[in-house]
C-alpha cells in the first residue's frame, strides 16, 4: 500500500511540475537572450541576491522560474554550490571603476562633478498605453553625446570629508591584504557579533525586500540615526586577477556593481554606513548602508540589531523557511492537540474534551465552578 | 597518450553533489558533535537544489555520509510517500547511487523530518534528523551570542522557569513536539520537533543520531549509549501522548505513534503514522512470509523497551 503511495508521490511530484511549465511556456535561448537585453535590472537583482556574477545564467533563472525572485535566486545559488573556488579577485577601489552615475546628497556640488547617469528617478511613472495599442513611435529617445567625454574615475566625497577631519582616517594596506584571508560567509558558519567582513558580504547577499522593509523601520524612526547619502554610485568594475605563471595582474571581465554610503551625526565628526552588491541595485544599497551604520549603535532596536537584521534578510533561508509551512506538520499538530485536549479536560471536563459522557467518571464541573476552584 | 586521456571526465556534479571542501567540512563537524553530545556545532551550510528549511541540514549531513554501499530511507512525519520524502530520496539517489528503501531495518541511514522509527535501530545504523530550529533557548533567549553564553555555563534556569510556569498555568507541561532533552547531563538539546513519544528513542539507543538544521547552520548529534533525560521535575513526569486507546484502522495495531484523521461524522479514525512499519504489517496479514518485524520501541502493551524510563504508566 505505502509502496505504492510511494510511487504516486513521486508521479505527483513530476504531474505537478508539468503543470507549473505548461503554465509559463517554453524557455528558449531566444528569451534568455532578451531577459539578459531588456531587464538588467531584475538581472542585477538576481544577480546580487543570488551571490553570483553571471548575467546569462541569472536570466536563464529568471525564465526557468516563470519570474519567481525567490526561487530564480536559489537557482543561482545552488548553482553557485557546485562551482569550485579557483582564485581570488584583487581588491577593487571605488575610485578605481568606471563610473557611470555618482550622487551625492551632502552637498549641492562634489569635487568631480554630480553625475545623473542612467536613472527613473525624474521620471514621471506614467504607463505608455500606446505601446499595447500599437501607436507608440517605438524609436528610442536620442541619446545625445558630450562635448567633453566623461572622468573615467572621480575622487570620493569621503576623502574630502577626510581632509577636513569631518571623517575619522582609515588605516587600509590594500597591497598587503591577502584575499583568501577575508572572512568569507559562503564558506564560514556567521557566529555573532559577525566578523565585518561577515557583515558586508551578508548585506551584499541581503533580500532587497528585507533590507527595505528594516531599513525602513529605521528611518522612520525605530533606529536612532538620519542616515545622509554621502555618496552612491553605479559603476563597471574590471576583475582583475593574478596570472597563475606569469604573476601579472589581469582583467578577466567587466562587471556592474554599485555602493553607498550615508553618513549620520557622531559625537565628533560623522559616522559612516556602507554597502555595495553586485549589479545595479539603489533601493538595496541605501537601505543596506543605513542598516550597517544602525547596526553599529551600542544598543540599536531589537530589530536593528546585527543578529536581527542578518539573519531574516537572507533571502533563500527566510522564504524557504516561509514556504516550508506547506509542508505536512501533523505529527507536531498531533502532539500539540494531546496538550490541548489535556489543558480542556483539566478546565472544562471530560465532556468538553469530546469523550463519551460513559467515559467521563464524574459529574463534568461548569466553566465557572472549575474558574472559580482555580482561582 | 592524448591530453583527452589525460584529463578527468567532466562528471557534471562532485558524488554526493557536495564538492569535497563542503563534504569534508560535514564530516569534521558531525566527529566534534560526536565528541560532545548535544552541543550545536556550527557549519557553513551550503545551499542544495531543494529549498531551504525544507531539510537542507539533513540532506547536507546524508550527502556527506553516503557512499554507493549505503541503503537510504527518508520519511516525512513516519511516511516514505510524502511528496518531500520521495524528493529527498530521490534527489540522494540520483547524486549518490545509493539505494533506497522503505523497510528501517534494511537502512543504513535514515533521514527524517519529525518522526524516529518504530522498530529499534541498531548500531551501525544512522538516524538522520532534519531541524527547523536548533536552538532550544530559542523561545527564554533570541539573541544568539547570549544563548551560546547561557549554554556554555550551563546555565538552564529559564528553561525550568517555562516549565514550571507550564503547570501552573495549565496544570501540564504543554511542550508538544520537540520537548527539551538533558544530554549526557551536560547540554540542553532541542530534538528536532519529533513528537514526545519519540523522545525517549534518543536514550541510550544502539544507533548513531545526527541532527542538522541547514538553514540555522547548527549540527548536532546524540552518539549510541549516551544519556538523554526530557526535563522534568521529580514530582511531575513527563508525559508522551496520550494514545492509549487508538488502534490503527488497517491493521489493528495499538500502542505505535497514530495519525488521526477527522471523519465525516464527526469521530476519529487512526493509522500508523510509520508507514514502512504498517507497510510490513499489512504483508504479514497477507501471509506474505518474507517480511521481518523488528522488536519496537514499545510493545504491545505501550511499555517502553528501557524499564522504568517514562515514570507514569501510560
Amino acid at each position: 500500500m505505502a509502496y505504492v503511495a510511494t510511487k504516486g508521490g513521486e508521479k505527483a511530484i513530476q504531474a505537478s511540475e508539468a503543470l507549473y511549465h505548461h503554465l509559463k511556456g517554453e524557455v528558449t535561448p531566444e528569451l534568455v537572450q532578451q531577459i539578459s537585453d531588456t531587464m538588467p535590472y531584475l538581472v542585477d537583482r538576481v544577480m546580487g541576491e543570488g551571490s553570483l556574477y553571471a548575467p546569462q545564467l541569472a536570466a536563464l533563472a529568471i525564465a526557468q522560474s516563470g519570474g519567481d525572485v525567490y526561487e530564480a535566486v536559489l537557482l543561482m545559488r545552488a548553482y553557485r554550490s557546485t562551482q569550485p573556488r579557483i582564485t581570488y579577485a584583487q581588491p577593487l577601489t571605488a575610485d578605481n571603476m568606471l563610473t557611470v552615475r555618482r550622487i551625492s546628497a551632502a552637498f549641492k556640488d562634489i569635487p568631480g562633478g554630480q553625475v545623473l547617469g542612467p536613472s527613473l528617478d525624474y521620471s514621471h511613472r506614467i504607463l505608455n498605453l500606446d505601446v499595447l495599442d500599437g501607436t507608440s513611435n517605438h524609436e528610442m529617445p536620442e541619446l545625445e553625446p558630450a562635448d567633453e567625454p566623461a572622468e573615467k574615475s572621480y575622487p570620493l566625497v569621503a576623502d574630502w570629508q577626510r581632509q577636513q577631519g569631518l571623517i575619522a582616517e582609515i588605516e587600509t594596506d590594500n597591497d598587503a591584504l591577502d584575499p583568501a584571508d577575508i572572512p568569507d560567509v559562503t564558506r564560514d558558519p556567521v557566529m555573532m557579533p559577525a566578523p565585518r567582513a561577515h557583515r558586508l558580504q551578508s548585506l551584499a547577499r541581503a533580500d532587497t525586500g528585507g533590507l527595505l522593509a528594516l531599513g525602513y523601520a529605521s528611518m522612520r524612526g525605530y533606529g536612532f540615526i538620519h542616515p545622509t547619502v554621502n555618496e552612491l554610485r553605479l559603476s563597471h568594475a574590471d576583475v582583475q586577477i593574478t596570472h597563475p605563471i606569469t604573476g601579472e595582474p589581469f582583467s578577466v571581465g567587466r562587471v556592474r556593481v554599485s555602493q553607498a554610503e550615508v553618513v549620520t551625526k557622531g559625537k565628533s565628526s560623522y559616522k559612516i554606513g556602507f554597502n555595495a552588491t553586485m549589479g545595479w541595485n539603489e533601493v538595496k544599497l541605501i537601505a543596506g548602508a543605513a542598516l550597517d551604520m544602525e547596526m553599529n549603535q551600542t544598543e540599536p532596536h531589537p530589530a536593528l540589531n546585527e543578529d536581527f537584521v542578518l539573519y531574516h534578510t537572507e533571502p533563500i533561508e527566510s522564504s524557504g523557511f516561509c514556504i516550508h509551512f506547506k509542508l505536512p506538520h501533523y505529527v507536531t499538530f498531533s502532539s500539540s492537540m494531546d496538550n490541548m485536549r489535556k489543558v480542556i479536560k483539566a478546565m472544562y471536563g471530560a465532556k468538553a474534551a469530546g469523550e463519551r459522557e460513559d467515559e467521563a467518571e464524574e459529574a463534568e464541573p461548569t466553566a465557572e465552578t472549575v474558574i472559580k476552584d482555580t482561582m | 597518450m592524448s591530453l583527452e586521456n589525460l584529463v578527468q571526465k567532466d562528471s557534471g556534479y562532485s558524488f554526493g553533489f557536495l564538492d569535497s571542501f563542503a563534504k569534508r567540512e560535514l564530516r569534521r563537524r558531525m566527529l566534534k558533535a560526536i565528541a560532545i553530545p548535544g552541543c550545536q556545532i556550527p557549519y557553513a551550510s551550503r545551499e542544495l537544489p531543494i529549498a531551504r528549511g525544507w531539510g537542507t541540514g539533513g540532506l547536507q549531513a546524508t550527502l556527506s555520509i553516503v557512499g554507493p554501499e549505503d541503503v537510504v530511507k527518508v520519511i516525512d512525519q513516519g511516511a516514505d510517500d510524502s511528496v518531500n520524502a520521495a524528493n529527498l530520496r530521490r534527489f540522494i539517489t540520483r547524486m549518490s547511487g545509493a539505494e533506497t528503501t522503505t523497510d528501517t531495518n534494511d537502512a543504513s541511514i535514515i533521514q527524517s523530518r519529525h518522526r524516529i522509527p518504530e522498530e529499534i535501530l541498531v548500531e551501525e545504523q544512522v538516524l538522520v534528523l532534519q531541524v527547523p530550529n536548533p536552538e532550544p533557548l530559542r523561545r527564554v533567549e533570541s539573541d544568539m551570542a547570549k544563548a551560546r553564553m547561557l549554554h556554555a555555563d550551563a546555565d538552564y534556569g529559564q528553561m525550568w522557569l517555562v516549565l514550571y510556569e507550564q503547570l501552573v498555568r495549565f496544570g501540564h507541561y504543554i511542550q508538544g513536539a520537540s520537548y527539551p532533552v538533558m544530554v549526557h547531563s551536560r547540554y540542553v538539546m532541542a530534538p528536532s520537533p519529533i513528537p514526545r513519544w519519540d523522545t525517549p528513542m534518543l536514550h541510550q539507543s544502539q544507533h548513531l543520531t545526527i541532527l542538522a538544521a541547514g538553514r540555522e547552520k547548527r549540527l548536532y548529534a546524540v552518539p549510541p549509549y549516551t544519556n538523554v533525560y526530557p526535563l522534568e521535575f521529580t514530582d511531575v513526569p513527563f508525559e508522551v501522548e496520550d494514545q492509549a486507546d487508538w488502534v490503527c484502522r488497517a491493521t489493528e495495531a495499538v500502542n505505535k505513534f497514530m495519525n488521526e484523521i477527522p471523519q465525516d461524522d464527526g469521530t476519529s479514525a487512526f493509522e500508523l503514522s510509520d508507514s514502512g512499519y504498517m507497510e510490513k504489517l499489512l504483508s504479514l496479514m497477507q501471509g506474505d512470509d518474507d517480511v521481518s518485524v523488528g522488536d519496537t520501541y514499545y510493545d504491545d502493551e505501550g511499555n517502553f523497551y528501557h524499564d522504568g524510563y517514562l515514570k507514569t504508566k501510560r
